[in-house]
């Protein structure tokens, strides 16, 4: 065996995958040496979590082979059973046992102690996994991966919860751990940032079209993401900034108790005007969430309060506040928003089942609700759609489209937005972004909550950082930069 | 799409067809075999008695018990507690001072609110506690079990709901050939089945064109967007759960003023729970429902069957046949959330 062969940790020969009826890669060839990160880049539903599959040996491939120095472990995207402790998920696959049988638990919890130091979570063994920061989650995910001493590690997008400085302190262990393991770690994502600087490679994952690897000592990063985006890059939408109006909603010293480790409120105060876009940008676990929850009416403030058009609605219910003129897009991938079991015209009344012109006396007007859905299909390009089409049966992109065309033809006073175009592809993104601006400028407020700080870079008439459960004001000008977003989350900039 | 229905409706419909097929073949194979014995010549009335009517009201009701509430995405396992409930009021009401020709009228309705108020409690347990229907269902089904032994009393000999139709029967051409039974219930029970099958139209054609019924399939379907439609969750849920127990508890109360022969004892397993089995069997539908009433109902009243039931093998072979398609229905049955999820999820709200 020659050196080279040696320092190979996972090469694939003519790998051909199905996912259903369509192919995820056919004759895909790829080596990825020990010690490096590689990333596998794609759109949401193009087969990135068939493919880790099929390296890890879980998914029989139609032909082709794959070749690890050992045992492949995965991490789902999906996270264990949160009831446990920090320990006890650490020992969940393996302990050191007695003759195979009892387990050996001073042993165990050295064991596991060792684990979670190496990955920072030491304070934290004693606490339940569902009281975690997502980062945390993420990394006591990878130190149980890591106690399996895998041959390879797969990770199924490790940073879509995770702010864009948690993604890059996460993925920067993920570098360390590879070097230090010297096993080759695969990720997954669709932020093609997340390559940089710490992935070698990048495997591009794209729809109807063979995959693309390319690696990033020869393609900078502005070089990928132009790629990826197809040249859309960075630029308002669709117009330039807008004249403010009225002022729509007022919160004064918001603060409420995060859950677990989450960080609290700790005063937030904003107004929203008409006709302009006020973006927060954020981490999940830093408050985000929480906001995002208080302006739902799914959590009440401790202390402050949210008055919308002067009336106090601090713990009016989300019923009250869609009455009385606010809208709600949520991420595409969030339940409280459609029933897939529906028709399309069904989720397209729903909560507006009231009266007029849906319904009359207590009875559903079919033909007022067919019409309204011939009509939305139409004008919110949703091509190869029938009224009556179950909604689950849409592609992610068409959903959420509807969503988007539900609250906007209420033409609603204002519009709470969070992350709506959040796994789309890029076309529907496009789309998602183009629609809610558009209804900004027919003079509802917008709110647009986000943890990605291009796209409130790319929306914003106003933009407030929330770091540490307040928010930093940033001047929305030519000279922001998405650095300077991502240093003010993290605290860097302090 | 309506959810309590499952996918594939009309295939399934298909195979419980064929099940019923079978326990028919079945009925036909028991005097073959020895076990009807001489049941199989007809000792107790001709397959088309009126009894039939009263097994099918109470099958009925039961079925509809159950499915209401599953349209709201609610597993209404406490149909057991909810029939008992009505049972036992019904049975206090025959040894109170109402006269003897309100008894009946007003058990009913006495049971029916009985079975309401189970219904009602169970709602509240989830709303107020969290607790599963299923968990507080069986909990309540069992408690109430003892107590009905101890206050009920054993059903009247002769049904006090029906009107003797000897001679009407003679007189007219196709009674004879009905083979009517003398005490042919006809007042109450066809108007109660009457009564069943317009509820079960009624809650149809509700289900689908009602801003109401809307409301109730989005709380089945998807809990959380439900909410966030402004759907009142909890009180769709108490009010779904209330009705489907009054449904159960009037078949409780009827239960006392029919024939012992011809009363739903007969069911091989703990008799609510043939709720579950007409609403399975019948797919989620309601028109479903209905045919699987009236046809267990006159697979019920085949002298063969009835006769077989009384042996615990025959009767053991029965249940199994019964119980069975539910492993294969029950996971198709909600099709946005899967069984499993319906099994353990409790409550509608985010977890916090």
């Amino acid at each position: 065996m020659s050196e080279s062969d040696k320092e190979v940790g996972l090469e694939v020969r003519g790998l051909t995958i199905a996912d259903g009826s369509r192919w995820v890669v056919q004759d895909l060839n790829l080596s990825i040496p020990r010690g490096a990160v590689h990333m596998v880049l794609g759109e949401r539903d193009t087969g990135k979590t068939a493919l880790l599959e099929a390296w890890a040996g879980r998914r029989k491939p139609e032909r082709g082979t794959v070749t690890v120095s050992g045992r492949a472990v995965v991490v789902p995207q999906a996270l264990v059973p949160t009831q446990l402790r920090l320990f006890e998920r650490l020992l969940l696959h393996r302990q050191p046992r007695y003759l195979g049988v009892g387990i050996r638990w001073k042993r165990a919890r050295e064991e596991a102690r060792a684990l979670a130091a190496r990955f920072g979570l030491e304070a934290l063994l004693l606490s339940a996994v569902e009281s975690l920061r997502p980062l945390e989650r993420r990394l006591l995910e990878l130190a149980a991966a890591v106690g399996e001493s895998p041959a390879a590690l797969l990770l199924d997008e490790p940073t879509s919860d995770l702010g864009p400085h948690e993604a890059r302190q996460f993925l920067a262990t993920i570098r360390a751990l590879a070097k230090e393991e010297n096993i080759p770690v695969i990720f997954s994502g669709s932020w093609p940032r997340d390559a940089y600087p710490e992935a070698q490679g990048v495997t591009i994952l794209w729809r109807g079209a063979d995959p693309v690897t390319v690696s990033t000592e020869e393609c900078s990063e502005a070089a990928l993401v132009e790629r990826w985006t197809g040249g859309i890059g960075i630029r308002r939408t669709p117009s330039g900034p807008h004249t403010p109006g009225e002022s729509l909603l007022r919160v004064d010293g918001l603060v409420l108790q995060g859950r677990g480790r989450e960080t609290s409120l700790a005063g937030l105060a904003f107004e929203v005007k008409a006709g302009e876009v006020l973006a927060i940008v954020g981490a999940p676990a830093d408050g985000l969430n929480l906001l995002h929850d208080v302006l739902l009416g799914r959590r009440f403030p401790e202390q402050g309060s949210i008055q919308f058009l002067g009336k106090e609605t601090t713990r009016a219910p989300r019923r009250h506040r869609v009455e009385s003129g606010v809208g709600f897009v949520n991420p595409p991938h969030t339940r409280d928003q459609s029933i897939g079991e529906f028709s399309i015209e069904e989720n397209l009344i729903l909560g507006q089942t009231t009266g007029p012109p849906f319904a009359r006396r207590g009875y559903l007007r079919h033909d007022s609700i067919r019409g309204n859905a011939v009509r939305t299909l139409r004008d919110f390009e949703i091509v190869e759609a029938e009224p009556q089409d179950r909604f689950r049966d849409l592609k992610l992109g068409d959903r959420q489209r509807v969503i988007v065309a539900r609250e906007v033809i209420r033409n609603p006073v204002l519009l709470i937005v969070r992350s709506p175009a959040q796994g789309l592809s890029l076309a529907a993104q496009e789309y998602v972004r183009r629609t809610l601006i558009l209804q900004c400028e027919r003079g509802s407020g917008l709110l647009w909550l986000t943890e990605e700080p291009e796209e409130a870079m790319r929306v914003a008439d106003r933009l407030a950082v929330l770091a540490a459960g307040r928010f930093v004001w940033l001047p929305v000008t030519e000279t922001l930069t998405r650095e300077m977003i991502v240093d003010e989350m993290s605290g860097a900039a302090a | 799409m309506i959810p309590g229905r499952c996918r594939g409706g009309p295939w399934i419909l298909l195979a419980n067809a064929l099940l019923l097929v079978l326990l028919f073949a079945l009925a036909r194979l028991v005097p073959l075999l020895g076990a009807g014995g001489e049941a199989a010549g007809g000792a107790e009335g001709g397959v088309w008695s009126g009894d039939i009517i009263l097994v099918a009201t109470g099958l009925l009701f039961l079925g509809l018990g159950f499915l209401i509430p599953l349209h709201a995405g609610l597993l209404n396992v406490a149909i057991h507690g909810e029939f008992l409930a009505g049972f036992i009021v019904g049975s206090l009401l025959t040894r109170s001072a109402v006269p003897a020709s309100a008894q009946a009228g007003l058990g009913l309705l006495a049971g029916a609110l009985a079975g309401g108020v189970v219904g009602l409690i169970v709602a509240w347990l989830k709303r107020r506690f969290a607790i599963h229907e299923i968990l507080s269902g069986l909990l309540l089904g069992g408690a109430l079990i003892p107590v009905a032994r101890a206050f009920g009393v054993a059903p009247t000999a002769t049904p006090s709901l029906t009107i003797p139709l000897g001679s009407l029967a003679d007189r007219i051409p196709w009674g004879p050939a009905l083979k009517l039974h003398p005490n042919f219930v006809l007042a109450w029970g066809i108007l109660l089945l009457s009564a069943g099958i317009l509820l079960g139209f009624l809650a149809a054609h509700l289900l689908r064109a009602s801003v109401r019924g809307f409301e109730l399939r989005a709380v089945g379907s998807n809990p959380l967007a439900a909410v966030a439609a402004g759907v009142d969750v909890d009180g769709v849920q108490v009010l779904v759960m209330s009705f489907g127990g009054a449904c159960a508890g009037l078949t409780g109360a009827l239960q006392l003023w029919t024939n012992p022969a011809i009363a739903l004892e007969r069911w091989p397993f703990p008799i609510g729970f043939a709720g579950l089995t007409v609403a399975l069997i019948g797919a989620g539908y309601f028109r479903g429902a209905m045919l699987a009433a009236v046809l267990l109902a006159v697979w019920l009243s085949l002298p063969a069957v009835h006769h077989a039931l009384k042996d615990p093998a025959w009767n053991a072979l029965i249940a199994f046949l019964l119980v069975t398609p539910m492993f294969w229905i029950l996971p198709r049955l909600f099709p946005d959330q899967g069984a499993p999820r319906a099994l353990w999820r409790t409550r509608h709200r985010e977890p916090l």
